[in-house]
């Protein structure tokens, strides 16, 4: 094998191979200057490091007090009173995530839909209006959806609430019943629900997820493109054999992006949900929780077990959105659009 | 007569504070400003007389109303100058959590009297009811689950000239630690003790069980944080058949009514300062000044007073100042407090029923002035004056214990006895006050329209005077109207397959042509 | 030097920019026919008349949204129906997406849209009174009306907050991402690794650890440095995320270049890598004060509620714009609320203009200039050419003499 090569190499074996000469040391002789440029540089990133290494270690230390008390019941525990040494985030960790899904479900179609929607279909002149518009929209404070919510979709959004609960109440998350089991029909039953809060928060997060599958959308090759459509596909055709498959890493990026953001997101929820410590599977039924309205909630009357409790449930979250951002970056850097935009 | 006189009187005292804007405060430098958190059962009264020190002395005063748990822990941690609770520090927990202890000294000062209500959002007909009577039993029974609707025989009992809906009540609680909860626990396990017991033990909790912070999670309740919070939630729209307990207040400035409550002479009686000032006559106050709890309330008195014009559920919230300099606190800021303190107990106290509070005695006065002797840096010559003092229950000679609020206090209507009469209106919260104009209660919300004080873009209905249900229609039965969000349930009949089969037509003519248009389409091409 | 005493005059040579522009521009391959806007009005006229049927006379439905979801469906099935009569399955499959398509974005930017909007129009309330830009609460008690008491406290607290935070988060950010770049190396790889991972950390848990750490510990009291402290832990990775890849962008020929005339490393960093990427620094920084400013939850924690005009970040409560929000809208009293959607409405008015600002600063690759811009350079570089033109003819002329 290796003969056959050689012998139909083309290039003379006694000339010096320029291209694969040996890479020269380089001798680099920092002065006074560049060795404190270095030095100022390095420290940066040492105290930025060491900020955030504070806040970890803080955060688990702290954490760690309370979790010790409860080993595992901290995640099957519903009940919520640290101060009598009883307390789990099962059932504000299921209200978490529920409200976090929830948000997905509004986000992602619309997220998706609205990138392709200014990537493929709106003509250049007004794509690049839209685009900061939905950008300027991932910088509205979420405190002006958290007043939306409040104001506006809660008292709205009841009819439809009843409507889906009493049409489609044989699917079990979606009845919306007392405890033996009747199906309520009060509006007050319907307020504050995990639906209203997912809601909101999906609307906030939008913008970002929108961004990110638009930024892959775009890099994908114009060459491909029209060489699907020259090949006869239709618009939808093009989209679905190449620019879908091309973006399908900013995709799962931007979904995971705003998953991480919904599980985060403090103010709208809180101002919102009517808290409860148990699980409460009917997502159009008042009640609900999230990890970070507990702490809101509770980090004023928290004695020093109290607030160890609340960082020791921070710490899950944060872990949690830890996961899902880093997963998020990996894929989106493995997949050909990040490959491309890094 | 007396709401005309004090809202008279309230609007000069506003429109003076007004006018006096263009002054500079004159000594603004020789105060620090002072930093407290706590209570919102008496957020309003203090937002009020924050408002006022600073506008008449140039006193800065920072107030949070976190709730009274939230503020007995700033303090203990130091992160304020004061604090505000309803209940003092918690050295033997009756809810089994974990005893507070502040580590520097302090001294506990009554600030404000006032009535825990029963603020509800109720309509039959379409219309408001302003006159629920409730006894104390029934309000137990709705806080613990008993009672869930709105029709129940109880309550009719409460109530025989309404006829109630068959609507689900949903009370509405505080999901944050709060002195109101305790207070309101404190009152249950008190006088209702079965009951509470037996609805600590349906949620697995150690009987007998006393006051707790904290309102246990119940199904079918809402919890909202704050004072506002549980005030704004059942001032909606979509809260129509909730029910809360919170400081008289927040029902008042938000234009709603507040159940008028059963005392132990059979009348049912609102939460007027009258009737605040009348029951508290009965208050124990712990007068052992080496106790820690000094000057705390003992409240049974007040739940079983026999005077038949008194409000059981009333009590009076504290202000917890520190005694030593510590922390934060310094002599300048102690100069400060001392002033503040003293304005609260005396000028302050001549707002508090405009507020929906009740002023402090003469012998409550006398014994906060005693505490404030006790802040380091307070004046004592300045700020202990009972002579200068300006409060409206007492005149300069009057005994301790003497109340002129209390006397004055007018007696119940004999159709608020128990029995087969009932008011046709309630006295409260605005919406009964015969022709109040702008002019003479300015800045007082309670004119704004009281079915939607939350959304000003939803029209209500119309005036209030005509919104109001005063009871039955003249054939006996409520008129009850076809609530909005309900689709008509209708059995399944002839119309309703005739309506089918005409649906299903429509769509049959529709879809038709575009049918046998591609039948024929794709005919030709196959025989081209 | 090597200038005077090289003999032959050169001449700079642009790289042809011809080749560049002549990349293919994408082509408009779709045309509208007037046909296909009659299939369109055709479906939406019918969808309507049926609908409006269904709700009004055939069936017991009554509900406005309701009316819009079935008309929205039904449009979608009568638009498939017409498609269907001249077209084959792969057309009306791509005109039913086209019009899902068109219907997403409409319906997301629209939704936005209408949630400031509602805010700002519920705003007005509060904005109409002049005061509520020139007054602090202090003189506003819960009785007064709107034409007393303002957010000027709330304005002065934000900008102090802020200010406070990005004198942190500028230096050590930027410092930090030009570590991460210019510098390099496995310390780096893993400062990178721990600044991603706290772009994960809920802002919460950011004032949460403040509180704890600081608040409690009775190191720093509840005040606006507290809660610049906190906004700083939130903002920093978000800024140094931004920045880092702001500064990767530059292009590597630049800095080869810079260090290949000898200049320093230090040298080429601050002539040439931060001259580029200037802009793009300056919007990282700007979105990442957007975040900041708009933030919640970790000033509730930490700043304090007050009503007066605190200008001492060190001691007492400092209140700011969200926060102010929140508090506002607490209370059930329309005029708190009015105001709530006031201090909303400045928010939101205050982070359009830090965006409009990044847009306008930034928003551009490095290199990429205004025509401004452009003109400046182009009259810099006429200016050297002409410097070096003169340098050299003296020098050719006292070498020929």
């Amino acid at each position: 094998m290796a003969k056959k090569i050689r012998s139909t190499s083309l290039r003379d074996p006694e000339t010096p191979d320029v291209d694969f000469a040996e890479k020269r040391q380089l001798v680099q002789v920092s002065d006074f200057s560049d060795k404190t440029f270095a030095g100022v540089a390095r420290s940066g990133g040492i105290i930025t490091l060491a900020i955030m290494a504070a806040v970890g270690i803080f955060l688990a230390l702290r954490a760690q007090a309370a979790l010790e008390t409860q080993g595992w019941n901290f995640l099957t525990e519903t009940a919520w009173t640290p101060e009598n040494g009883k307390f789990g985030i099962a059932a504000v960790l299921f209200g978490t995530v529920t409200i976090a899904i929830i948000a997905l479900f509004v986000s992602v179609p619309l997220g998706l839909g609205t990138a392709l929607f200014i990537s493929e279909v709106l003509p250049e002149r007004i794509k690049g209006f839209a685009i900061s518009l939905v950008d300027l929209m991932a910088a509205v404070p979420s405190v002006v959806f958290g007043i939306w919510g409040v104001f506006f979709l809660q008292a709205n959004i009841i009819p439809i609430s009843y409507w889906v609960s009493s049409t489609f109440g044989f699917i079990p998350f979606l009845a919306v019943t007392d405890g033996s089991g009747n199906p309520l029909t009060d509006p007050s039953a319907f307020t504050s629900s995990a639906v209203i809060a997912g809601f909101v928060v999906g609307l906030m997060v939008v913008p970002t997820q929108t961004s990110v599958m638009r930024e892959a959308f775009s890099q994908t090759p114009l060459g491909e493109k029209e060489g699907a459509l020259a090949l006869g596909a239709t618009r939808w055709g093009m989209i679905r054999a190449v620019v879908l498959p091309f973006g399908r890493g900013g995709i799962i990026g931007g979904t995971m992006l705003g998953l991480g953001r919904a599980l985060g997101e403090t103010i709208a929820v809180y101002m919102i949900i009517s808290p409860i410590f148990e699980i409460n599977p009917q997502i159009l039924k008042s009640g609900t929780n999230s990890v970070s309205s507990l702490i809101a909630l509770r980090y004023g009357e928290a004695s020093d077990n109290g607030l160890s409790a609340l960082m020791a449930a921070g710490l899950v979250l944060f872990l949690i959105t830890l996961v899902i951002n880093f997963t998020a970056s990996s894929i989106v850097a493995n997949s050909r659009s990040g490959a491309e935009s890094n | 007569m007396k709401k005309f006189v004090s809202s008279i009187f309230a609007s000069i005292l506003l429109s003076g504070s007004i006018f006096s804007w263009s002054l500079t405060p004159a000594q603004a430098e020789t105060y620090f400003p002072i930093t407290g958190s706590g209570s919102t059962w008496s957020q309003n009264a203090l937002d009020q007389w924050r408002r006022n020190v600073y506008s008449n002395y140039g006193i800065t005063v920072n107030y949070t109303g976190v709730g009274s748990s939230a503020g007995r822990r700033d303090f203990i941690s130091k992160t304020v100058d004061f604090a505000v609770s309803e209940i003092p520090f918690q050295s033997k927990p009756e809810d089994g959590s974990q005893p507070e202890v502040p580590l520097s000294k302090y001294a506990y000062m009554p600030i404000v009297a006032g009535g825990t209500s029963f603020m509800y959002n109720l309509k039959i007909g379409g219309k408001r009811v302003t006159n629920l009577r409730l006894s104390g039993e029934n309000i137990t029974k709705i806080f613990t689950g008993v009672i869930v609707n709105w029709n129940d025989k109880a309550i009719a009992k409460d109530n025989p000239a309404l006829t109630l809906p068959n609507k689900i009540i949903t009370p509405v609680v505080r999901s944050d630690g709060s002195g109101t909860t305790a207070q309101f626990t404190l009152w249950m396990a008190k006088q209702h003790s079965s009951l509470w017991n037996a609805f600590c033990v349906k949620l697995g909790r150690q009987t007998p069980c006393g006051l707790t912070s904290q309102y246990p999670n119940f199904s079918g309740f809402k919890s909202q944080s704050g004072s506002n919070g549980v005030a704004g939630y059942v001032a909606q729209d979509y809260g129509e058949g909730a029910i809360t307990y919170v400081e008289y207040s927040y029902a008042k400035k938000s234009g709603f009514p507040v159940a008028k409550v059963l005392n132990n002479s059979g009348y049912y009686v609102e939460p007027t300062a009258e009737a605040v000032a009348v029951s508290l006559l009965e208050a124990k106050i712990n007068e052992n000044p080496k106790s820690p709890d000094y000057l705390t309330q003992i409240l049974d008195g007040v739940y079983n007073s026999m005077d038949p014009r008194a409000y059981p559920m009333s009590s009076y919230s504290y202000m917890i100042i520190p005694t030593e300099v510590a922390g934060t606190f310094s002599l300048k800021k102690g100069a400060t407090l001392g002033e503040f303190a003293n304005y609260m107990l005396c000028d302050g106290q001549r707002q508090a029923e405009e507020l929906g509070y009740s002023p402090l005695p003469l012998n409550l006065v006398q014994a906060g002035f005693k505490q404030i002797a006790k802040i380091p840096g307070a004046s004592k010559s300045a700020n202990t004056d009972i002579s200068k003092c300006n409060n409206p229950t007492f005149k300069p000679g009057d005994k301790p214990g003497n109340n002129l609020l209390a006397k004055t206090a007018p007696m119940p209507l004999p159709c608020d006895k128990q029995g087969s009469t009932q008011c046709a209106t309630g006295q409260t919260s605005g919406t009964t006050k015969p022709g109040a104009s702008g002019e003479d209660s300015e800045g007082d919300n309670s004119e704004t329209d009281p079915n939607n004080p939350i959304d000003p873009g939803s029209g209500g209905t119309g005036g209030t005077g005509e919104n109001i249900y005063v009871g039955p229609t003249a054939n006996g039965k409520a008129n009850l109207e076809a609530y909005a969000y309900e689709i008509p349930k209708q059995p399944w009949g002839l119309n309703q397959t005739l309506m089918l089969i005409a649906a299903l037509l429509a769509v049959l003519v529709i879809v038709a042509p575009a049918i046998v248009v591609n039948r024929i389409n794709s005919r030709k091409s196959k025989g081209e | 030097m090597t200038l005077k005493s090289s003999k032959n005059k050169g001449t700079t040579h642009l790289p042809d920019n011809t080749i560049l522009a002549q990349q293919p521009k994408k082509r408009s391959l779709r045309k509208f026919r007037f046909e296909d806007v009659l299939d369109l009005i055709g479906a939406a006229a019918s969808s309507f008349a049926f609908t409006w049927l269904l709700f009004g006379w055939l069936t017991p439905l009554q509900s406005t949204i309701g009316f819009v979801v079935s008309n929205f469906f039904l449009f979608l099935v009568m638009y498939g129906l017409i498609s269907s009569i001249k077209n084959r399955g792969q057309e009306i499959r791509d005109r039913l997406v086209s019009v899902l398509l068109f219907s997403a974005g409409i319906i997301l930017i629209s939704a936005l849209l209408f949630v400031v909007f509602y805010t700002l129009s519920r705003g007005q309330l509060a904005l109409g009174n002049l005061n509520f830009f020139t007054q602090s609460m202090e003189r506003a008690g819960p009785l007064d009306p709107l034409y007393v008491g303002g957010i000027l406290h709330a304005v002065v607290g934000t900008l102090i907050q802020i200010t406070i935070a990005l004198a942190l988060t500028i230096p050590l950010g930027i410092g930090t991402a030009v570590f991460l770049n210019e510098i390099g190396g496995k310390f780096a790889k893993f400062v990178r690794t721990i600044a991603d991972a706290m772009t994960a950390l809920p802002s919460i848990v950011a004032g949460l650890f403040v509180l704890s750490a600081f608040i409690r510990t009775g190191v720093v009291p509840r005040s606006g440095l507290a809660a610049a402290l906190a906004i700083t832990v939130m903002m920093l990775p978000i800024v140094i995320r931004a920045s880092d890849v702001v500064l990767r962008l530059v292009a590597n020929n630049l800095r080869e270049a810079s260090l290949a005339l000898g200049a320093s490393k230090w040298r080429t960093v601050w002539h040439i890598v931060l001259p580029t990427a200037r802009s793009g620094l300056v919007t990282a920084v700007i979105l990442g004060t957007a975040r900041g400013i708009g933030e919640t939850s970790p000033v509730l924690l930490t700043s304090g509620v007050s009503s007066v005009t605190n200008f001492n970040p060190f001691e007492g409560p400092m209140i700011s714009l969200p926060l102010q929000v929140f508090d506002f809208v607490k209370s059930p009293e329309p005029t708190m609320i009015a105001r709530g959607f006031g201090t909303a409405a400045t928010l939101l008015l205050v982070v359009l203009v830090l965006f409009a600002l990044a847009r306008a600063l930034g928003g551009k690759a490095p290199g990429n200039l205004t025509k401004r811009a452009q003109r400046a350079v182009n009259k810099k570089s006429a200016e050297d050419q002409n410097r070096i033109e003169t340098l050299m003819s003296k020098s050719s002329v006292i070498e020929r003499t």
